[in-house]
């Protein structure tokens, strides 16, 4: 591995971008992936600590959440979506139709703002 | 979220709760035995922590504002919302500032710290039993 490392230094870090990828891709949307790799692939060695430390919503758990507590706006609230949260809140899910709608959307909704936060340091 | 997206729902849950609202004042009070909007009242027969704001907007729009307090507390959040925010969101796009989705931005971080967020959650949990104890 040293050795590979001291011929080539690029190598490591595509070897990071993927294992990176590998196991974080179910949080970001598809078309988002090639654009998170290539900003991966040429961020500085010092902020690798940071992105790893990263915690992002898994949008499985957070679309259960809208499933069962959608109408009250709590999927809305978990993702950080406060304001949208406090609205659903107050109308009852948007009279059943957001929350509806939100069993639908939710799962993007929380991949973009997974998208957001990762964006803070790449 | 962007600003036009956000002024986009704005401008719909806007419509559709002055619809309502005005579809419920011309109704007379007794409809409320029979039809309700909401699924989860529906399914478990238990009102919601938002049960009741229709009807305390209505009491708030015919003056009768501690019968509105009594049915809802939150009704005077969502009539207050209901008057400013109209106002507001034509100001913006009028002069095509963003000052509502600055202050949208500000008001969703304030939520966000600790101190805010959890007595706000516990006096929505405490109005939620006590809407549950007047079986709205």
């Amino acid at each position: 591995m040293d050795l590979e490392k001291s011929f080539n230094p690029k190598s490591n870090d595509s070897l990071k971008a993927d294992l990176y990828l590998m196991t974080n891709a179910k949080y970001f949307q598809g078309h988002h992936i090639n654009y998170i790799r290539e900003r991966l692939l040429s961020i500085d060695d010092s902020k690798w600590p940071l992105i790893f430390a990263a915690e992002f919503k898994d949008p499985s758990n957070i679309q259960l959440v809208s499933l069962f507590a959608g109408a009250w706006g709590i999927d809305r609230f978990m993702i950080g979506d406060t304001g949208v949260g406090v609205g659903k809140l107050l109308t009852c899910g948007g009279f059943g139709i957001w929350t509806i709608i939100d069993w639908f959307a939710i799962q993007d909704a929380t991949k973009q703002k997974n998208m957001e936060k990762l964006q803070q340091f790449i | 979220m962007r600003r036009n997206r956000l002024y986009l729902i704005l401008c719909v849950v806007l419509a559709a709760s002055y619809g309502w609202a005005s579809w419920s004042l011309t109704h007379t009070q007794d409809r409320y035995d029979n039809f309700t909007p909401c699924v989860f009242k529906y399914v478990t027969g238990i009102p919601c922590p938002s049960c009741g704001i229709t009807r305390s907007v209505v009491n708030i729009a015919r003056g009768n504002f501690i019968n509105a307090v009594l049915i809802n507390p939150l009704g005077f959040i969502a009539a207050a919302i209901m008057i400013v925010f109209p106002l507001w969101l034509l100001y913006d796009v009028t002069l095509k500032k963003d000052t509502l989705y600055k202050h949208y931005n500000k008001f969703e971080n304030f939520l966000k710290v600790k101190w805010v967020a959890i007595p706000l959650v516990i006096l929505v949990l405490v109005n939620w039993g006590w809407n549950i104890y007047k079986d709205l």
